[in-house]
C-alpha cells in the first residue's frame, strides 16, 4: 500500500511545474560545479602539481642537509610540509581561502656576530627551526566571494526543492477534498505519511544522482579525478548524506503541511525554517561564538611573544648588551664563547639560549593556534543545530576539505615534530664523537646522515569526525519523522 | 481616486490579516534584531582596536627626529553603517604604512617576513570568516523578498480560482486602477515590516554608547530604507506579474520561489564563482612581479652609479669623508653607511654615527638620490600593484555580472550608500597613497633631502609639527546618492518595466 501511494505520488509530482524546474536547475549547476571544477584556474591538476613540486623541494631540502651533516639537518628542520589537495574539493569546497596549503617546517633565518676585541668570539647561526602555521589573509569581501558552487550549495538547493515538494502534500490534499477521500480507504496514516515521504524522496533522489553522475563524468573527462575504491565510496557516503538530507527536509515539510490548515502558510513557515537554517542560524551563531568568547588577536599574540623573547634576549645577550643592530658595547655575556665541538660548556650554554627560546616560540604559536582552533570548533559544534550546517561538515569530512581537515593536518604536523627530534636524537646517540647537546648544531653529530633514513610525513585521513554528524542527520531525521507522524495523526482531515 | 483607495484598502486589510503578514512580521523583525545585536558587538570590537592603533601611532609619531623617520600609519576607521551592511568592512587590509620609499601593494596571501606596507591588524582568528557575515541587508535582500513574493503571488491569479476576480472587474473599477490599488495596497501591507525592522535596528544601534550616529549616518540610513523599499517593490511587482501571467495561484507560487531562489542565492554567487576560476584577468605570478621590481632596482642603481661617477666617487659610501682614529682606521666604529637592498622590493640605507664628519657632500648626494629613490619607489608601486588591480579588475566583472539579479543590485547599492562596499575600500588604499604624496610634497617644499636632520640629530631634529595629517572623510549625502545612483536607476528601471509589464499584461487578461 504504501508503495502504491508513493508511485501514485511520484506521477503527480513528475507532471508539476516544480519538478521541470528543478530538472531545468540540477543540470545546469551539477555541469557549471563539473567545467568550474575541471577546468577553472587553480583546479585540482594544477593543486596536485604544485603540492608534488613543493615534495620534490623537500626531498631535496632533506638531502641537501642530511648530507651536510646531523647538526645541520637538526637546526634547519625537515622543510615545509604541504598539505596534499582532495581530490573531492568540487564535492566540498570547505572556504579554502582561509586555510593554509602548508605548514612551516625549516628555519629561514639566519643571525650572525662579529668578534669583537678577544671577548665575544664571531659565530654565525641558524635556527633551529620552529613549527610556524602560516597565515593566509584573503580580501575577497562579501558573502558571494565565500560561497562556493560545490555540492554543499546543491545540497542546500536540494533541501529547498524539498520544502517545494513537501509544502502542500497535505494541505493541498486537504483543501482539494482528496484527503479525506484517501483517509476513507483501509490505509492507516502513517502509512500514507510514509507513502508521501518516500515518493518525494524519490523524485528529488534519482535526478540528483543523474545529476552526480553527469558531473562526475565531466570532471571525469577533464582529468582530475581518478576513481580508486576509496574515492568512490566516499562518493558514495556523499549520495547518501545527501539522501540524509534531503529526507530530513521532506520530514519537515510534511510536519507543517500537516500541522497547517493552509498550504501557503505552510510554505511561509517552510520557507522562513529554510532560510533560517540554511543561511541566518549558521553563520550569525559563527560570528556570536566569535565575540562571545573572544581570543587575543594576532598583533596581541605576536607583541607578547616579542616581549618575552626579548627577555630571554637580555638574559642571555647573544650580540652583548647593545642587541644585534648596535655596534660596540659590553661584551660580558654568558654566550661570549661561541659553540664548537671542542668547547662544551659554551655549546651547552648555546643550548639553554635556543631551547629557551624555542620554547617560547612553539608555546605561543601552538597555544594560538590552538585557541583559534577552539573557537572554531565551538562554533561548528553549536552550528550543528542546523541540519544544513551538519550536511556541509558532513561532506567537508568525507572531501577532507575545510578547517577539521586542517585541524587534522596540523595535529600530524606536531606529532611528526616530535618523531624528527626523536630521529635526531636517535641518531645523534649512534656517534660517539658527537657532544650530544640539542639543539645545537655544534653539539650534535657531524656526520651526514642517510636522508632516506630520515623519517617521511605521512598524512592520514580520518574520516571519523563524519560519524558524528552522520549520526547527527539520522537523529535529525528520526525526530523530523516522529514529529511529521504525530502532527499528522492528529490533524484533521477537514 | 475613491475606488483606488478602496482597491488599495481591500488589499491591505486582506494581506494584514494573514497568518503570513504575522509570521513575516515577526521572523524579519527578530532575525534583523538578532544581526544588529551581532554586528555592534563586532563593530565595537573593531572601534577599539582602531583607537588603539590610532593612539599607538601617534605615540610613534611623537618619537621622530629625523626626516627618514617618518612612518605614518593609515588606520581605516570601522563605519557604523557597516552595521546595516558590513561588506568589505571586515576584510582586507586596516592598516597602510606610509613612508615616501615605501611602495604600498598588496598580497593575496602573506607569508611572514616580507615587506609589506599593508596589513591587517586586530584580527583574531581568520578561521572564523568561514562564517559569513549576516547584517540587515542580508536579511532584507532574502527575507523581505520572499515575504514580498508571497504576497504578491496570490493578486490576480488566486483571486481568479476564487472567482472574486470577476465580481470585481464586473463593477464600474477600471483595470488599470485595480492593478495600481493591488500594487499599492501591497506595498502599503509590507511599508511596516521595513519601517518596524530598520527602526529598530537603528535604535538597537544607537543603544550602544560607543556607536556615535551623526545626522549624516541617519540620513544614510533613511537613504537604505528607500532603497530598500524600492527593492521590496521590485519583487512585489515580479510577483504581481506572474500572478497575470499564469492560471493558477500555485504554479504562480512555485514559479515565483524559483526565481527567488535563483535571484537571491544562486545567481551572483555562481556568476562570482565561475569569474574567480576563469579568470578574464590573469594576474602576474608573484615572482615574476618580483623579478622586475629587482630589475627596476637595479636600473636604480645603475643610475645613481653613473651620476656618481660623474661627479668622481665610485660608491655613496665615499661620498663621506669619514673620520679617522689616530690609528688610521676609517669608519669602524666611528660612523656607518651602508646601502642595502633590505626587502628586495625597496631599496633603503643606514647612516650611523657619523660624529665629527663632514657630510656635505653625503647632503649633496642625497638631494640628488632620494628625489630618484621616491620616482623610482613609485615605480615599483606600479609594478607591484598590478596583481591586486587585476584581481580587483575581475571582482568588477563578477560583480558585473552580478548585476542581472536585481537582488544584487540592492546589495551594490546599499554597500554604495553605506560606503561599505569595494569601491570605498579601493578609495581608503588610494586615500593612503595620495597621502604618500603629500607627505613627499611636503619634504620638498622643505627641501628636507638635503638637511642635515634627514640622517642625524646632532644638529637638532627635524621640525615636523606641519607634517601633513590623514583624513578620510566619508561621503555626504548626495555624494552617496551619486555613487549609487547607477544601481538605484537600476533598480527603478527593473520596477518600472515589471509595472508596465504588468499592467499592459492585466489589461489584456482575459477572463474564461
Amino acid at each position: 500500500m504504501i508503495l502504491h501511494i508513493a508511485k501514485k505520488e511520484i506521477h503527480y509530482n513528475l507532471t508539476t511545474l516544480r519538478f521541470a524546474l528543478m530538472v531545468i536547475l540540477l543540470p545546469v549547476l551539477m555541469i557549471a560545479n563539473a567545467l568550474i571544477y575541471g577546468y577553472g584556474d587553480d583546479g585540482y591538476i594544477t593543486q596536485v602539481n604544485a603540492y608534488n613540486k613543493q615534495v620534490e623541494k623537500k626531498l631535496s631540502h632533506v638531502e641537501t642537509y642530511a648530507a651536510q651533516g646531523l647538526g645541520e639537518l637538526a637546526v634547519i628542520g625537515p622543510g615545509d610540509m604541504p598539505k596534499r589537495p582532495s581530490p573531492l574539493k568540487f564535492s566540498a569546497n570547505g572556504t579554502d581561502e582561509v586555510i593554509p596549503r602548508y605548514v612551516i617546517m625549516q628555519e629561514y633565518g639566519t643571525a650572525s656576530r662579529s668578534a669583537k676585541a678577544g671577548k665575544f668570539e664571531a659565530y654565525a647561526w641558524k635556527g633551529p627551526w620552529t613549527l610556524r602555521y602560516p597565515l593566509n589573509s584573503f580580501d575577497e569581501g562579501s558573502a558571494t566571494h565565500r560561497i562556493k558552487i560545490d555540492w554543499v550549495f546543491i545540497g542546500v538547493l536540494m533541501s529547498f526543492f524539498a520544502i517545494l515538494f513537501t509544502f502542500d502534500a497535505v494541505a493541498g490534499e486537504r483543501s482539494s477534498g482528496t484527503l479525506s477521500l484517501m483517509m476513507s480507504n483501509t490505509v492507516s496514516r502513517s502509512q500514507v505519511l510514509l507513502g508521501k515521504s518516500i515518493g518525494a524522496f524519490l523524485t528529488l533522489m534519482v535526478p540528483l544522482v543523474i545529476g552526480i553522475l553527469m558531473n562526475l563524468l565531466v570532471i571525469q573527462l577533464s582529468g582530475s579525478l581518478s576513481f580508486d575504491s576509496g574515492t568512490s565510496l566516499r562518493i558514495l557516503g556523499m549520495v547518501g548524506l545527501f539522501g540524509l538530507l534531503i529526507s530530513a527536509f521532506i520530514f519537515v515539510g510534511l510536519f507543517f503541511s500537516s500541522r497547517v490548515s493552509n498550504a501557503i502558510t505552510s510554505l511561509v513557515w517552510l520557507l522562513l525554517t529554510w532560510v533560517f537554517l540554511a543561511f541566518v542560524f549558521p553563520n550569525l551563531l559563527g560570528i556570536f561564538v566569535g565575540n562571545l568568547n573572544p581570543i587575543p588577536s594576532v598583533d596581541e599574540v605576536s607583541l607578547s611573544r616579542e616581549a618575552q623573547l626579548n627577555q630571554i634576549m637580555d638574559q642571555f645577550q647573544p650580540w652583548g648588551a647593545y642587541g644585534p643592530w648596535g655596534g660596540s658595547g659590553e661584551t660580558s655575556s654568558k654566550l661570549n664563547q661561541a659553540p664548537s665541538t671542542e668547547n662544551p660548556s659554551a655549546t651547552r650554554q648555546w643550548a639553554t639560549y635556543f631551547t629557551a627560546q624555542k620554547g617560547i616560540e612553539t608555546k605561543s604559536l601552538d597555544e594560538h593556534i590552538d585557541k583559534q582552533f577552539r573557537q572554531v570548533q565551538l562554533a561548528r559544534d553549536l552550528t550543528q543545530v542546523s541540519p544544513i550546517a551538519t550536511f556541509q561538515y558532513a561532506m567537508e569530512g568525507l572531501a577532507n576539505t575545510g578547517i577539521v581537515s586542517y585541524m587534522n593536518f596540523v595535529k600530524q604536523a606536531r606529532r611528526y615534530r616530535q618523531t624528527f627530534i626523536d630521529f635526531i636524537k636517535t641518531e645523534d646517540r649512534n656517534d660517539p664523537e658527537s657532544l650530544h647537546i640539542y639543539p645545537v648544531k655544534e653539539g650534535l653529530s657531524q656526520k651526514p646522515v642517510d636522508p632516506d633514513a630520515v623519517p617521511v610525513f605521512e598524512e592520514r585521513v580520518s574520516y571519523r569526525s563524519v560519524l558524528s554528524q552522520v549520526g547527527l542527520l539520522v537523529l535529525f531525521n528520526l525526530l523530523f519523522f516522529i514529529v511529521a507522524q504525530v502532527s499528522f495523526l492528529m490533524s484533521e482531515i477537514k | 481616486m475613491h475606488t483606488l483607495w478602496l482597491v488599495i484598502q481591500r488589499e491591505f486589510v486582506s494581506n494584514v490579516l494573514t497568518s503570513r503578514f504575522m509570521i513575516g512580521f515577526i521572523v524579519c523583525l527578530l532575525s534583523t534584531a538578532v544581526a544588529v545585536f551581532v554586528q555592534v558587538d563586532d563593530h565595537e570590537k573593531r572601534l577599539v582596536g582602531y583607537n588603539t592603533a590610532i593612539r599607538e601611532s601617534q605615540a610613534e609619531a611623537k618619537n621622530w627626529k629625523l626626516y627618514t623617520d617618518i612612518s605614518a600609519k593609515v588606520h581605516r576607521k570601522p563605519n557604523p553603517l557597516g552595521i546595516f551592511n558590513i561588506g568589505m568592512e571586515t576584510s582586507g587590509v586596516n592598516t597602510v604604512v606610509v613612508e615616501p620609499d615605501k611602495p604600498i601593494w598588496r598580497r593575496d596571501s602573506s607569508s611572514p617576513g616580507w615587506g609589506e606596507t599593508t596589513r591587517k591588524i586586530g584580527a583574531d582568528n581568520p578561521f572564523l570568516a568561514m562564517f559569513l557575515s549576516v547584517d540587515v541587508v542580508f536579511i532584507f535582500k532574502i527575507v523581505l523578498s520572499a515575504l514580498a513574493v508571497l504576497f504578491a503571488y496570490n493578486t490576480i491569479s488566486g483571486e481568479r480560482e476564487d472567482g472574486t476576480l470577476k465580481l470585481v472587474l464586473s463593477n464600474s473599477i477600471p483595470r488599470d486602477t485595480v492593478v495600481l490599488g493591488k500594487y499599492l495596497g501591497g506595498m502599503l501591507s509590507l511599508f511596516p515590516i521595513v519601517v518596524v525592522s530598520l527602526i529598530v535596528a537603528l535604535l538597537l544601534a544607537l543603544s550602544s554608547p560607543d556607536i556615535a550616529f551623526n545626522g549624516n549616518d541617519i540620513a544614510h540610513v533613511v537613504l537604505i530604507f528607500a532603497v530598500s523599499l524600492l527593492y521590496v517593490s521590485t519583487w512585489y511587482l515580479l510577483g504581481l506579474l506572474l500572478s497575470v501571467w499564469t492560471k493558477e495561484a500555485t504554479t504562480t507560487l512555485i514559479l515565483s520561489m524559483f526565481l527567488w531562489v535563483i535571484l537571491t542565492s544562486v545567481h551572483a554567487n555562481v556568476a562570482t564563482f565561475a569569474v574567480t576560476k576563469f579568470s578574464p584577468h590573469k594576474p602576474d605570478s608573484e615572482e615574476k612581479v618580483f623579478q622586475q621590481t629587482i630589475q627596476l632596482w637595479n636600473d636604480f642603481r645603475k643610475e645613481r652609479d653613473d651620476y656618481l661617477k660623474k661627479r668622481g666617487y665610485d660608491s655613496p659610501t665615499e661620498t663621506v669623508s669619514w673620520h679617522r682614529d689616530e690609528k688610521g682606521r676609517s669608519g669602524g666604529s666611528a660612523g656607518t653607511f651602508s646601502m642595502s637592498a633590505q626587502w628586495f622590493l625597496t631599496e633603503s640605507y643606514q647612516i650611523r654615527n657619523l660624529k665629527g664628519t663632514d657630510v656635505s657632500v653625503l647632503q649633496e648626494f642625497l638631494s640628488y638620490q632620494e628625489p630618484l629613490r621616491i620616482v623610482y619607489t613609485d615605480r615599483a608601486e606600479e609594478i607591484l600593484r598590478k596583481p591586486a588591480d587585476d584581481r580587483e579588475r575581475n571582482a568588477k566583472f563578477a560583480d558585473f555580472l552580478s548585476r542581472i539579479s536585481f537582488a544584487d543590485v540592492y546589495r551594490f547599492a546599499v554597500g554604495a550608500i553605506s560606503g561599505t562596499d569595494r569601491q570605498s575600500y579601493n578609495d581608503f588604499l588610494e586615500s593612503s597613497r595620495t597621502h604618500k604624496r603629500e607627505i613627499v610634497e611636503y619634504l620638498k617644499d622643505k627641501k628636507a633631502f638635503s638637511t642635515r636632520a634627514w640622517f642625524s640629530d646632532e644638529q637638532g631634529a627635524a621640525d615636523l609639527a606641519d607634517l601633513p595629517v590623514y583624513r578620510y572623510q566619508r561621503f555626504s549625502l548626495s555624494e552617496s546618492f551619486s555613487r549609487a545612483s547607477v544601481d538605484i536607476l537600476i533598480l527603478l528601471a527593473w520596477n518600472i518595466v515589471l509595472f508596465m509589464l504588468a499592467y499592459v499584461s492585466f489589461l489584456r487578461y482575459e477572463m474564461s
